[in-house]
């Protein structure tokens, strides 16, 4: 356990070294706070409820489903995989006494963990300046439970990530892989338009896949909404973890059996 | 017998692959049809090398060295035959295993570019679980024998070719392997950086007792530093002996790469055999047999050169001869 908790720290630290990526992803944060600002000021205008949330409930919405959006940086897994593979330099994950997929979980925690303060701070500071008055769940269990779908929501990314990188070995790109993963988590995640707003019948589509769980679930009920689907919301998002990990097991075996042809 | 810590028994190695017709008609074809050949990277290898040994494993470009080193260390698995390196299959890729070996790839860094060479000590540290004391000890060790200990704290990306591998090679070493995988480790380097690192693979070796392989294609590597040397070509192991045996016998001649500060008009030489290869006015190459290589040089210094350099004979010609004398 010792040696990920070493890794989570060199990468937390390594993230030092790239001073702008950290000043454009709290730019990032307020933009998208600032623009949800203006946005929903227009839609709210004359009335007092969308989709029955306040604009308040809304931009509380918004400042959670921000913060979690941006803690989810999960995608880099799958391009330094792809990109390591296809230099010819993967095994140098392959020789060292790790488990790869460990590994990366512990580098995303890394990464996580030092832009979860940054993102925290500017949530935070946008709260004050725009005087929002923030709803939150005051039911402790609904927090509980956002909080540890959110955990499973990163681990199912990470997996997800891990797994597509994996593709590599199969595929000579997976530009577009990533791209149908990038736009259903786009959509589904809510990070764009709160999934409430959507007809019934398409929320109860969106409930089948992962990306539902991963960001707007959790946000929802941090605003204190959606309680009576927070126990199943965990199952489910659970079950997905376990077959990813099945669906890494059996794919990733067998792929890195198959393309040992070229430098790996 | 139980000094052997690499063994394998008639080792293969596969690998299929597909032919494509020329143009843009043959790639529309090879959607749906696809010619498949096989082709033998490393071919019935037998090998075993014992602790302590410092062996040589030479052979042409795509000769099957390096697929050879990534069957030793588990990064890919044979397609038929033994294995057993210190008594694991490497393929299973145990963490037990991999605590044992370290591999250094000239061309693959193992460093983390963002990270200063401390902190990527204290990551390996943590990985190969090494205990505080120890670590202290190799790494003082380490930075002593390679004179580094200014270097510790700059950034990775920060340091020169020569300097990174000296890091490259501190990494692999600060658990204590048993045995290290080296692949063209002086690749780019330059004569002094590679002197210096041939000077501390052989101290690990003599000192530590770390069974090394080394793969290389600069033959000085292989000379200074393996007492035996395994020659591949085409996947087969066509040499297995004493490195000193395998020059004497079959490294005819050397060449010289004799360069001026003026033109010079041709040069007729006195030394018997030497053969003009390359005659520009201010560079000239020649080869000579190896025995006259001492005559040639001193002609040669009576025109007052700029520089002289001496080296041996590609590995590719000494591979030719081996068959030569093998009647293939």
């Amino acid at each position: 356990m010792g040696k990920y908790l070493e890794v989570t720290r060199i990468y937390m630290k390594s993230q030092l070294a790239w001073r702008a990526d950290v000043v454009f992803n709290m730019i990032f944060t307020i933009s998208k706070i600032l623009f949800a600002y203006l946005l929903w000021s227009m839609v709210y205008e004359g009335k007092e409820m969308v989709g029955q949330l306040s604009f308040h409930a809304m931009l509380s919405y918004y400042i959670i489903s921000s913060f979690l959006a941006q803690l989810e940086k999960s995608g880099g897994i799958s391009s330094e995989i792809h990109e390591r593979i296809r230099n010819g330099t993967f095994s140098k994950y392959m020789v060292i006494p790790v488990q790869i997929q460990k590994y990366f979980m512990a580098m995303e925690l890394g990464v996580v963990l030092f832009y979860a303060a940054f993102d925290f701070i500017a949530a935070v500071i946008w709260i004050f300046v725009f005087r929002i008055r923030f709803v939150f769940a005051a039911d402790i269990r609904l927090v509980v439970c956002a909080v540890i779908m959110a955990m499973f929501g990163m681990i199912f990314m990470v997996q997800l990530n891990y797994f597509l990188g994996l593709l590599t070995l199969k595929y000579q790109g997976i530009g577009t892989f990533l791209m149908v993963k990038n736009h259903l988590e786009a959509l589904v995640t809510g990070s764009i338009v709160p999934l409430m707003l959507f007809p019934e019948i398409i929320v109860k589509m969106m409930q089948l896949l992962p990306f539902y769980y991963v960001t707007y679930l959790p946000s929802m009920l941090l605003i204190g909404m959606c309680g009576e689907e927070a126990m199943t919301g965990i199952m489910a998002i659970a079950c997905w973890c376990l077959i990813m990990q099945l669906l890494i097991r059996a794919v990733g075996q067998k792929y890195f059996r198959k393309y040992d042809g070229v430098g790996i | 017998m139980n000094d052997v810590v690499i063994n394998t028994g008639s080792l293969v190695k596969q690998y299929r692959r597909y032919k494509k017709k020329e143009g843009v008609w043959g790639s529309i074809v090879s959607l749906w049809k696809r010619d498949y050949e096989t082709k033998n990277a490393v071919n019935h290898i037998d090998l075993s090398v014992e602790k302590g040994e410092f062996v040589g494993l030479i052979g042409p470009n795509g000769a099957g060295k390096t697929t050879l080193i990534k069957m030793l260390t588990g990064i890919i698995a044979p397609t038929e035959g033994s294995i057993d390196v210190m008594g694991y299959y490497p393929n299973d890729l145990k963490n037990e295993f991999k605590k044992q070996y370290a591999i250094v790839m000239g061309q693959k860094s193992q460093l983390f570019f963002e990270l200063t060479v401390n902190d990527t000590l204290h990551l390996f540290q943590a990985i190969y679980e090494i205990p505080e004391a120890e670590f202290r000890k190799n790494k003082n060790y380490f930075v002593e024998l390679f004179g580094v200990r200014d270097l510790m704290d700059v950034q990775v990306r920060a340091l020169s070719l020569g300097e990174r591998m000296k890091m490259e090679l501190i990494v692999s070493l600060i658990h204590n392997p048993k045995v290290l995988f080296l692949d063209e480790p002086t690749i780019g380097l330059d004569a002094v950086a590679s002197r210096q690192i041939r000077r501390f693979l052989k101290e690990i070796n003599e000192k530590n007792g770390t069974t090394i392989l080394l793969t290389s294609h600069y033959m000085e590597d292989i000379k200074a530093l393996c007492k035996r040397t395994v020659v591949i070509n085409h996947g087969s192991k066509i040499y297995d002996g004493m490195t000193e045996g395998l020059f004497e016998k079959y490294q005819k001649n050397k060449r010289l790469i004799v360069t001026f500060r003026e033109p010079q008009a041709d040069i007729t030489l006195m030394t018997k055999d030497a053969v003009v290869i390359e005659n520009d006015s201010c560079k000239k190459v020649y080869e000579v047999p190896k025995e006259s290589a001492r005559d040639l040089v001193s002609e040669i210094m009576s025109y007052e050169p700029k520089d002289i350099a001496v080296e041996d004979e590609e590995i590719g010609v000494i591979v030719e001869r081996i068959y030569q004398e093998r009647g293939e």
